[in-house]
């Protein structure tokens, strides 16, 4: 049979988010990947260049719903780091605690779909049955099941009360032992392993030639994890350890976010437990000093990065955001060559896709009806003139 | 065999759906809910509409005398929500400095009277 | 030869096709409520399955550019005629309505019907997803038939006999297949399973990898045929299945007055079929899709195999019994 381009994308049902996969496959066997990214596109960067530090959060928290206390924390982070500023050991350590209550949420969203890609719905709902024990204790404590709004610039906005916190207690040790069952699940399920062992391998050497970031580059030997290589928020002051598995397929990466997600639970409850007092923000300027950072946060998908530039006045100048699954996606164009028309969910999936964060600009001909994105070559001459023109200036 | 056990479990033990609107679920007190202004506190300073991320919040003509700080203020305006672009973020309720304006922990309801639904 | 009239009856109402559309309505309710309740939650109530089919029968039809409107209109409704005309083959109270020697091989072929129909839907609606989903819907049929076959044909060998309705007479003055071939059962209700396409091995209509398969296209009442005839195809193989296992209709002994022994054999057929209805969706519930290539690897070595193993101990049975 003649190679065929089977369209996955934009709708579809293996799809959570438009993105548009042309796979070229031959029979069941797949031949090659083209990918196109563009269509959850919004105009989030250039629209933060016009909002002063306070409006600016929301509108980054709205980058993902999934991630969204990642962007609005690595963000304020970066702005404080400019300004110089230091926030209560309180607030420190409430924004960990919810920050690793995000990434518990999100791997056991993780879990679900995965199980829903190989057609195995019973643990997908099972899954997301106990995701809600830890939506709820998120909506006790900030007011809303995703986009939480706890940060601003200098801390965060609310405290959390003695009863919020032993509610929050209450429900962990339901939780480790729901996670307990899931981790014997993975391991014993027939079908599962058949469909995940094997699936997908991604070498170390691979891994870190094409810039692969969090579980995925963790799963395959790589042992780098932001918090620990560069550390932020309460991360140096609570015992924890980082998860990594040598198989560098599917498997690996499931086995690693289940590990992560015990790691999550006891960090939750040490911060809990241990909760210094004290005030929960301190007065933030209104405008921050010039300076350029690069600020980055281990999200449930991996390393994120916010590159930011400020000039002296109360808005940013320009906010680069670099999100892990942009950085994941070409070693899934690499890992899914000779792999069976079949796994395209599941090794699409294994990499925990957040559409939102990724997607990038198109540039649309609509004479030629053509797609495509600008080459580097392009961008390099675009900054060139751009710089001689500030030059002249 | 763990899933075989739990399936059978399952089977004979109650759903863990809750049949809403027969069944409730108390809502948490920080639920960022239905926008209530309060008439008797708002002192018309505007900083709910400076700060308001999606610049929903503009100002209607509302003259009234109001206690701030112990002294009597002459307002002049209240602030109006546009409930299409509210996105209950809460930045209003966290810069307002009397109080004023709350974002209450109640589902906003449909209802055929505007009092229901505007605030 | 009874009444034409009543052998009319007997085909349309009772237990023919309007018996055959309200049990699979209900199995089809039951199934969803059981998978349901096993996975924590609710269910539809027991309505819902008439009123989809209600509903889909409403609806507009899409034809797709290109498309033969003709035979996508027909073909459906060929599906669900065959498994009808399978279902009078196999004894739901006392014997079936069409009972000669040789009807076991006409209900085996007839099932085959829904699995054709989909392969051809698959290849003629012009669209990448159907046609994956057509050939991945044969090579299922390939690899699941050969066992199949074999463990239907085990019984025939054992009871002598190439009627439904006589097999399962033997049984109630002999033990119960199910009891003298385990083996049959167990590779009888796998391939059961493939036949009618539910996970494990839900592989042509696997809606995450291909959208939903041959079914892509299908839209309003001819999805409403093929939805029945999916379900109609349950009850069919559920049926058959007890019938050449678990004894079918056929009561332990023989009840006087004859009605009342009737009565008793058809409660005893229901509860045989929702107790095979039960442990299908107990298979569904409990396990993940595999892949097409794995279902070959496993097919042939493992179910193939048995199905094998079982017919020679038949074989040898049958020889000791007439040696001695």
């Amino acid at each position: 049979m003649a190679n065929v381009i089977v369209p996955i994308g934009p709708h579809h049902p293996a799809l959570k988010e438009p993105v548009n996969f042309r796979i070229v496959a031959d029979g069941e066997r797949i031949v090659r990947l083209e990918l196109d990214l563009s269509y959850n596109h919004r105009g989030i960067e250039k629209a933060a260049e016009q909002r002063d530090f306070i409006r600016v959060l929301p509108l980054l928290e709205r980058v993902c719903g999934i991630c969204s206390h990642s962007h609005s924390t690595v963000f304020v982070k970066g702005i404080e780091e400019i300004m110089e500023l230091e926030i209560p050991p309180r607030a420190r350590f409430i924004r960990t605690i919810i920050a690793e209550l995000e990434r518990m949420h999100s791997h056991l969203l993780w879990l679900g779909v995965a199980a829903h890609e190989v057609g195995f719905n019973t643990l997908f709902m099972w899954t997301w049955r106990d995701r809600e024990a830890v939506q709820d204790t998120l909506e006790e404590m900030s007011g809303n099941r995703v986009h939480y709004g706890m940060n601003e610039v200098g801390g965060i906005r609310r405290d959390l009360t003695p009863s919020e916190v032993n509610a929050a207690l209450a429900r962990l040790p339901h939780l480790e032992e729901r996670i307990r069952e899931y981790a014997k699940m993975v391991n014993d399920q027939e079908t599962l392993l058949i469909r995940f062992k094997g699936v997908g391998k991604l070498s170390r050497d691979e891994a870190l030639a094409y810039g692969a970031v969090g579980p995925t580059a963790r799963a395959s030997g790589v042992d780098y994890d932001i918090r620990r290589d560069d550390p932020y928020l309460a991360y140096t002051e609570v015992p924890w350890n980082v998860v990594t598995d040598t198989s560098g397929d599917v498997y690996g990466r499931t086995r690693v976010r289940i590990g992560e997600l015990q790691e999550s639970i006891r960090i939750v409850r040490y911060c809990l437990e241990n909760l210094p007092e004290g005030p929960v923000r301190v007065n933030a300027p209104k405008t921050a000093p010039m300076g350029e950072i690069l600020s980055r946060y281990e999200a449930p998908r991996g390393e994120l990065a916010h590159f930011i530039r400020t000039n002296g006045t109360d808005k940013v100048e320009r906010v680069d955001i670099r999100t892990p699954t942009l950085a994941n996606w070409t070693s899934v164009a690499l890992c899914l060559v000779n792999q069976n028309l079949a796994d395209i969910p599941v090794i699409v999936a294994a990499i925990d896709p957040c559409l939102s964060c990724t997607s990038r600009i198109t540039v649309v001909n609509s004479k030629k009806r053509t797609t495509g994105i600008v080459t580097f070559d392009e961008l390099r001459k675009q900054s060139h003139l751009r710089a001689s023109m500030q030059e002249r200036r | 065999m763990s899933v075989l056990y739990e399936m059978v479990k399952n089977l004979l033990a109650r759903p863990f759906t809750i049949l809403y609107p027969r069944e409730k679920v108390p809502i948490p007190a920080a639920f960022r809910g239905r926008v209530v202004i309060n008439d008797d506190t708002c002192i018309g300073c505007s900083k709910c509409s400076l700060v308001c991320s999606v610049q929903c919040i503009s100002m209607a003509d509302s003259p009234k005398e109001i206690e701030f700080k112990g002294k009597k203020v002459q307002r002049k305006k209240k602030p109006r929500l546009n409930l299409f672009r509210c996105i209950r973020c809460g930045l209003c309720e966290r810069h307002c400095p009397t109080g004023a304006i709350h974002l209450k922990n109640e589902l906003s309801e449909s209802g055929t009277d505007r009092e229901t639904v505007v605030t | 030869m009874t009444d034409p009239l009543l052998t009319i009856l007997y085909i349309l109402v009772f237990p023919g096709f309007v018996f055959l559309l309200i049990y699979s309505l209900f199995i089809e309710f039951l199934d969803r409520r059981v998978t349901a309740r096993m996975q924590n939650r609710v269910g539809p109530p027991f309505f819902q399955p008439c009123a989809d089919v209600v509903k889909m029968l409403g609806k507009e039809v899409i034809d797709p550019d290109g498309v033969d409107r003709r035979i996508f209109d027909a073909a459906p409704l060929i599906a669900l005629a065959a498994v009808m005309t399978a279902f009078l083959c196999i004894p739901v109270g006392g014997n079936s309505i069409i009972r000669f020697q040789g009807d076991l091989i006409l209900v085996l072929y007839l099932l085959l019907i829904p699995t054709i129909v989909l392969f051809l839907l698959g290849w003629l609606s012009r669209n990448v997803f159907s046609a994956i989903g057509g050939i991945r819907a044969v090579t299922q049929l390939f690899i699941y038939e050969v066992p199949f076959f074999l463990v239907m044909l085990a019984p025939a060998l054992m009871a002598g006999t190439w009627s439904v309705s006589e097999i399962a007479h033997w049984q109630q003055e002999n033990a119960w297949f199910l009891l003298l071939q385990p083996i049959g059962f167990v590779v009888a209700l796998v391939c059961l399973q493939a036949k009618l396409e539910r996970t494990p091995f839900d592989i042509p209509e696997a809606e995450t990898e291909i959208v939903a398969g041959p079914w892509t296209e299908l839209t309003g009442r001819r999805l409403a045929l093929m939805h029945l005839a999916k379900y109609a195809s349950l009850v069919t193989g559920s049926a058959l299945i007890a019938a050449l296992y678990l004894g079918g209709p056929m009561t332990p002994w023989v009840i006087l007055p004859v009605w009342l022994g009737w009565a008793a054999g058809f409660f005893l057929f229901l509860v045989k079929t929702l107790a095979i209805l039960l442990v299908l969706s107990s298979i569904k519930v409990a396990t993940g899709r595999i892949r097409i290539d794995q279902l070959n690897a496993i097919g042939w070595k493992y179910i193939a195999g048995a199905a094998l193993v079982q017919v020679a101990l038949v074989l040898v049975m049958n020889f000791w019994q007439v040696g001695i």
